[in-house]
Order: structure tokens, then C-alpha cells, then sequence
């Protein structure tokens, strides 16, 4: 999973979001304390989710993405529609294909691009994506 | 679900695999050798390989357990072998961090880092399964071999083309079983996670307590680390311990309503 990987980038957006969960900070009283594991999913999730919208936001990758005539924000749509599970999946698969290096800079760039052309129909680089023609 | 019942075969002799080449399946320059010392041979008891394997595993790291206190945990007698699920189920209620690997780069960094690794494999054909838990403690490429603790008195060395189909053909999967003290060196951050919090979820706490601390020094920004720590002390009934965790949690990150939720809850039963 990309949450070691992708946690310091992850982190500067993760915080945002996290400021809105936390305006609506849990005040009531509660009858036991909350568990670990929902912790650790959720905000897992949430890294990961954040890192790949936060690569979509960068100039190079918007521009790479509309000189494939693709529209930024339909591919951000796209990006949001994906599942939890589906994320890690390809993250994972990213990590594989990395040779163990750790997905930084252009690398994770190229995988993002991948990702979105692969939702588009025009590559077929990861597993979970299903493109019927 | 796959079972086994860790027959000893000698089936591979039609060997007919490509030799295994390190620079084309490894993605990292592994040492040519490697060699972990004090992990004991134990003579496992028929279908015993699953609880030999892992007592194996604990005694090398100084635990005082027998294949047979495993075996209690884990063993399924109506199948006549030990599920890959209670493989990992069993090390964690015993207290272990037990992690999963699935690849040549994580089992050869596993065992460079000096871990043993519990492998699954199958000794016989696809069609004729003969289904085998044993623990690579070694390899060298130069020789040609893979060195295996296997449930035997003697030491199982395997050439590497026949290890990796033995290996293949039980998915490649791999259990990383250490103390809570210690961190794997092929697993990331989040499968670590969830292993610690799974022995908070057997009830392992003090095991939990020592796997978020040794996380919380390994990977001192994420909050989460302390947060675990908080609910795992809370858990033993540690109340003071637990609130000086969450409040380092609340430290890295003011934001999270997670840790605020549960520092109140414990902070109000402080003020009881």
C-alpha cells in the first residue's frame, strides 16, 4: 500500500481535509473509546486518496493530460469515482512495477498519467481498470 | 482456502526450470549470501509442519513454546493441516508480530536482515498437491541454494530453481512472525499498522503496546502510532500512559477528531 510512500505528500493535503472533518469534531459524549482499526483504514484511505488528487493538481500533470485532449476536471471526476480498495490496488501495483523504488517525483507523475488514460481507455496499465471496446 | 498435510515428497527431480537468475528476479542487489544463525531444527510430528514451523521461528527469537502449544492455536485436525489464515491468527495470539509476503525481493530482504521467513509450499505437482510449511533461514547464489529449516533433523537445501517452483505453486506466500520489539524490513508502514492492531484485537495488548512503540520510534510523524498506544495501554488499564500518548498523538496532529474523542474519554474517567 502507498501510505508509506506517499505520506509526506499526502500529509500537506491530508491536513485540509482533516481540518474539515475536525470542525465537526466528536463533542458528544461517547460510551467507549475509539478503535484502532477504523483509525487506521480510514485515514489510510484518506492518504492515499489525497496524494493521488494532489498529483492531479500539479501543472505538468494537467498539461500532460489536456495535450492527450482530455478535460483536467473529468479526469479528476474519474480519479474521485474510484473506491478505497481500488486505490490501494493501484498503489500496490505502482510500488511493484517501481522495482522497489520509492514512487517520488516523475515517477509517480507517469503512474498518475497512466492512471487517468487508463480510465479514459487509451492505455491498459493497471489490473483493476476494465476497459471494454 | 488451501490445506496441506505436509507429506514429505521428493517429486521434484523432473526439474526442467530455467536457472534462477538474481539480477532478473530481484529488483534490488541482494548479498550473494546470507545465513541466519540459531533458528532451531525441530523434528516436526506428522501434519505438523504449520506449528513446527512457527515454533521454530520463536524459539530463534528466545520464546519458550513447543509445536504442540502452537499447534493448540492453530492446527485443524478434521483437515489434517494448519489453514494459511490460522498460520497468522495463531502467531499473533501468541503474541508475535505476523506479517505476509508474497515475493523473492521481500523474502531475500526479509532474510539479508537476518528473519527467518515461514514459506508455503507445495512439494508435489499442481495436480497432485503435497502441501509444506518449513523456514528459510538462508540461500547463497554462488552454490546455488536455498537452506531450509523444513521440519526434518537435518537442514533442507534446495537449488533455487527448485525452491522457486515449490514456492510458486503455493503463490509465493511467506510469513514474517518476530517480537513486537521488531520491525520487518520489507513491509511498509500500514501493513505493520494493521498487524499491531490486530493483536490489540486478540487481546495482545502489552505485545500491541511494545509493536506501536517500536512503530512511534520508527515512524515518529504519524500520529496514528501514538494513537494505538493510547487505546492498547487504555485497554491494560494503564490510564495515565494512555493519556500521555494520545496527547503526543494530539501533538503531531491537533486536527484528528479520533484522538481528541479519546483523549476526553480518558481524561473524564481520569477526573473519574
Amino acid at each position: 500500500m502507498g501510505f508509506l510512500n506517499l505520506s509526506k505528500k499526502g500529509i500537506a493535503i491530508a491536513l485540509s481535509a482533516q481540518m474539515v472533518l475536525a470542525t465537526q469534531a466528536v463533542t458528544m459524549a461517547q460510551a467507549e473509546m475509539l478503535g484502532t482499526d477504523a483509525a487506521i483504514s480510514k485515514y489510510t484511505a484518506l492518504a492515499n486518496r489525497n496524494a493521488l488528487m494532489d498529483e492531479m493538481q500539479r501543472d505538468e500533470v494537467r498539461a500532460e493530460i489536456e495535450a492527450l485532449g482530455v478535460d483536467p476536471a473529468e479526469a479528476e471526476a474519474r480519479l474521485a469515482a474510484l473506491s478505497d480498495a481500488e486505490i490501494a490496488t493501484m498503489l500496490t501495483q505502482m510500488e511493484n512495477d517501481s522495482a522497489g523504488a520509492d514512487i517520488v517525483g516523475t515517477l509517480f507523475t507517469i503512474f498518475v498519467i497512466l492512471l487517468v488514460t487508463d480510465l479514459l481507455c487509451f492505455t491498459r496499465f493497471f489490473n483493476f481498470t476494465r476497459c471494454v471496446r | 482456502m488451501k490445506r496441506f498435510a505436509c507429506l514429505l515428497a521428493l517429486c521434484w527431480l523432473a526439474a526442467c526450470a530455467p536457472p534462477f537468475d538474481p539480477d532478473e528476479r530481484l529488483s534490488f542487489d541482494a548479498p550473494t549470501r546470507a545465513q541466519i544463525t540459531g533458528v532451531p531444527l525441530i523434528q516436526q510430528e506428522d501434519f505438523f509442519c504449520g506449528p513446527t514451523s512457527i515454533a521454530m521461528v520463536m524459539q530463534w527469537a528466545g520464546a519458550d513454546i513447543t509445536q504442540e502449544e502452537v499447534a493448540a492455536l492453530a492446527f485443524s485436525p478434521g483437515a489434517g493441516g494448519t489453514y494459511l489464515a490460522d498460520m497468522i491468527g495463531s502467531s499473533r495470539r501468541l503474541g508475535q508480530l505476523a506479517v505476509e509476503i508474497d515475493n523473492f525481493d521481500q523474502l531475500l530482504t526479509e532474510v539479508t536482515a537476518g528473519h527467518p521467513v515461514i514459506v508455503f509450499q507445495n512439494l508435489g505437482f499442481s495436480v497432485v498437491p503435497v502441501w509444506h510449511y518449513g523456514v528459510v533461514t538462508g540461500y547463497d547464489f554462488a552454490r546455488d541454494e536455498v537452506y531450509l529449516n523444513s521440519g526434518q533433523q537435518d537442514q533442507m537445501v534446495m537449488p533455487f530453481a527448485v525452491f522457486e517452483r515449490t514456492w510458486r505453486r503455493g503463490d509465493y506466500w511467506g510469513l514474517v512472525v518476530l517480537p513486537p520489539d521488531q520491525l520487518p524490513a520489507s513491509v511498509d508502514e500500514a501493513e505493520v499498522l494493521s498487524a499491531a492492531a490486530a493483536l490489540e484485537r486478540v487481546a495482545q495488548y502489552e505485545a500491541a503496546e511494545t509493536l506501536y512503540e517500536t512503530g512511534a520510534a520508527k515512524w515518529p510523524e504519524n500520529w496514528l502510532w501514538q494513537f494505538g498506544l493510547g487505546n492498547a495501554r487504555y485497554a491494560q488499564g494503564d490510564l495515565r500512559g494512555a493519556r500521555q500518548a494520545l496527547r503526543r498523538a494530539r501533538s503531531i496532529d491537533p486536527t484528528i477528531p479520533e484522538v481528541r474523542a479519546n483523549l476526553a474519554f480518558v481524561e473524564s474517567e481520569i477526573a473519574g
